[in-house]
């Protein structure tokens, strides 16, 4: 079994409210916990999606793990809430910044696109209201092939009787389709009094209608799955990766200089390719580092 | 659903009391003594002597390799040791047994690294997640310098390098065989810790007149006692005005607890108000072996434990509970 996982834990703008969270998340049992940033686009004006703060500036010493000896991972996280096909950008820049990417739909097309289409690795299951759409079994296979999970948040089951129903409702109607696979159980905290410890959460996704090895993975095993289809997705197949660098060109390159640019690594051959793109031209310079 | 197993035993010499699969890995033993309100001498003395046990912070675990550590310690069947602060279901967990076993329970990653032979858990769920490596380190094959060893060696201390936290003790009690890997190491020496506490106005099953079923219940009651807990009685019950439960826990040893089930055992026998007394025994949650070296899991609870209810006439009752990832005794 993985370590146990929260992947969605509201980004608070509060620090010491910010802190709270962390601190009650390591003392559940949580080894990793995602900050979520909710990124809603309107048609009325355009927005800006939000830039993740580093994690070293917003606590100075993370908490270790009740029972383990290490201290909490955080991660970053974005979620776009997508009424329209627009709102979501493909490969669009600011989305490399956070670690995970999730997507909210709102509709059906919506749906059947982020399962099918979308390069994306969590898709999130309105709580809140009664599902606008059916579940249908061809999209969830297909998201399911994909390796992108579908996640069930409880949050709003502990603030309120009638979003209790309507999470009940709507996490059963999700486990009916996907027959519990590639499922995550996670908070959407908003305060530290929302989260619940990992086994808890176990407990709760029986009522869902989860197995227990069902359950208990949603929480672990599945979000570590997660988390390496995030890096695969970031790393172009997992092979290369990409860092911002600012730096003399290598020797043999091409033009000689260049004043910034992406530095690629390739995983294989540790060889670094250094792109410039400049007047639409791609000058490419190879240098081998092995 | 955790498992529960049910044995009555009747013997008059109660010698084969201690002849059932033992589980090494001990955290906790209570005893409930009714209608008592002070520990007598001789229980006291042995509850007092419990042997003491050792925490190492960080031990790198290819050190349980050493040869000479071998020599000295494990090949004379006597080290018992277990990780600490590891969860079974999350980290990796080590142990090792006085026959020489050692078993380490990997997740798929670390056990990927680590590079040497596995089997995957028995208690997996779609895909196998976890894996466990356990080697007999009495084995030839596994003698210092052998081939199987030097890979085991070379995985634990370049590939993996896994450090946990490290109980350890040693039978005959001292650890002068353990002391040049003690010195190596940030260690600190403990003793299991002792509670008294005295109940009052007790309300327990009569053991004997209940049906099985309800002994059931009444064996969670009187396990469950020295948490305080508050379950309901089963009918028929009987009042008792005191009762004295004391608690040991810590890393304790099969010999001590031995030693403690045969004080108990010469206590129930001299004719006293009530006719029993009752040992629950509490394995580690988070141990990789339980009951006769099979895998132990934890899926929402990691029980093992055992209550014993022994009675004047010299019978006994055995009670065991395993968690739902376990493997239930025979």
């Amino acid at each position: 079994m993985a370590v146990f996982m929260d992947l969605n834990v509201s980004f608070l703008p509060d620090r010491s409210d910010l802190r709270s969270v962390v601190e009650t998340a390591a003392h559940l049992g949580f080894s990793t916990i995602a900050l979520n940033y909710v990124f809603e686009p309107t048609a009325k004006k355009k927005q800006e999606i939000p830039t993740p703060t580093p994690i070293d500036e917003l606590i100075d010493q993370l908490p270790v793990v009740q029972g383990r000896s290490r201290p909490i991972r955080v991660l970053n996280r974005l979620t776009v809430v997508m009424s329209d096909a627009s709102h979501f950008r493909p490969n669009a820049p600011e989305y490399r910044r956070f670690d995970l990417l999730a997507v909210q739909p709102t509709s059906e097309k919506l749906f059947h696109a982020a399962c099918m289409v979308y390069d994306i690795d969590i898709i999130c299951v309105p709580m809140t209201e009664k599902l606008p759409f059916f579940f249908k079994r061809a999209p969830i296979n297909g998201a399911i092939d994909r390796g992108v999970v579908f996640e069930v948040s409880y949050s709003a089951a502990i603030r309120d009787s009638t979003m209790r129903r309507y999470t009940i409702a709507n996490a059963v109607s999700l486990m009916e389709s996907c027959k519990g696979k590639s499922v995550i159980l996670s908070s959407a905290a908003q305060k530290a009094l929302e989260l619940r410890g990992p086994y808890d959460v176990t407990n709760l996704a029986l009522l869902f209608g989860l197995s227990d090895g069902d359950a208990k993975e949603a929480v672990s095993s599945t979000c570590r799955a997660a988390l390496l289809h995030a890096e695969t997705r970031r790393t172009a197949s997992g092979i290369i990766y990409t860092t911002r660098s600012q730096q003399e060109a290598p020797q043999g390159s091409v033009d000689g200089r260049f004043k910034s640019g992406y530095l690629y690594r390739c995983y294989r051959c540790l060889c670094s390719v250094a792109i410039e793109l400049r007047w639409n031209k791609v000058m490419m310079s190879e240098s081998n580092t092995s | 659903m955790p498992e529960h197993a049910h044995k009555v035993f009747a013997d008059s010499r109660g010698s084969n009391l201690y002849q059932h699969d033992v589980d090494y890995k001990t955290k906790h033993v209570s005893v409930l003594l009714p209608e008592c309100s002070s520990a007598p001498s001789h229980l006291d003395s042995v509850l007092n002597n419990f042997s003491s046990f050792y925490l190492i912070r960080k031990l790198p675990v290819y050190e349980l390799l050493d040869r000479h550590f071998l020599e000295t310690a494990v090949y004379h069947g006597a080290v018992f040791g277990l990780s600490y602060r590891t969860r079974i279901d999350e980290d990796t967990c080590v142990a090792l047994m006085p026959n020489g076993h050692l078993t380490l329970s990997l997740d798929k990653d670390s056990f990927e690294i680590l590079g040497f032979e596995g089997k995957p858990s028995r208690f997996k769920h779609r895909t196998a997640t976890r894996f466990v490596v356990s080697v007999d380190l009495t084995d030839s094959s596994m003698a210092p310098g052998r081939r199987s060893y030097l890979r085991l060696l070379t995985g634990l201390k370049s590939r993996l390098q896994l450090q946990t936290d490290f109980l350890l003790s040693h039978h005959p009690g001292g650890g002068a065989s353990l002391q040049p890997l003690l010195s190596r190491c940030d260690w600190s020496q403990h003793r299991p810790e002792v509670n008294c506490s005295v109940l009052t106005d007790l309300s327990c099953p009569a053991p004997r007149s209940c049906d099985p079923h309800n002994l059931l219940m009444g064996y969670d009651i009187i396990a469950a006692v020295s948490f305080l807990s508050s379950f309901v009685c089963p009918e028929p019950n009987t009042i008792h005005r005191h009762a004295l439960s004391v608690s040991v826990s810590g890393m304790l040893l099969p010999h001590d607890i031995h030693r403690l089930l045969q004080e108990l055992r010469r206590y129930v026998e001299q004719p006293r108000l009530a006719s029993w007394v009752s040992m629950t025994v509490r394995g580690f949650a988070d141990s990789p072996v339980s009951w006769s070296n099979h895998e132990h899991g934890f899926l929402r609870g990691g029980e093992n434990f055992y209550t014993l209810m022994m009675f004047h006439d010299h019978t006994y009752q055995l009670h065991l509970a395993t968690g739902a990832h376990d493997v239930c005794p025979p």
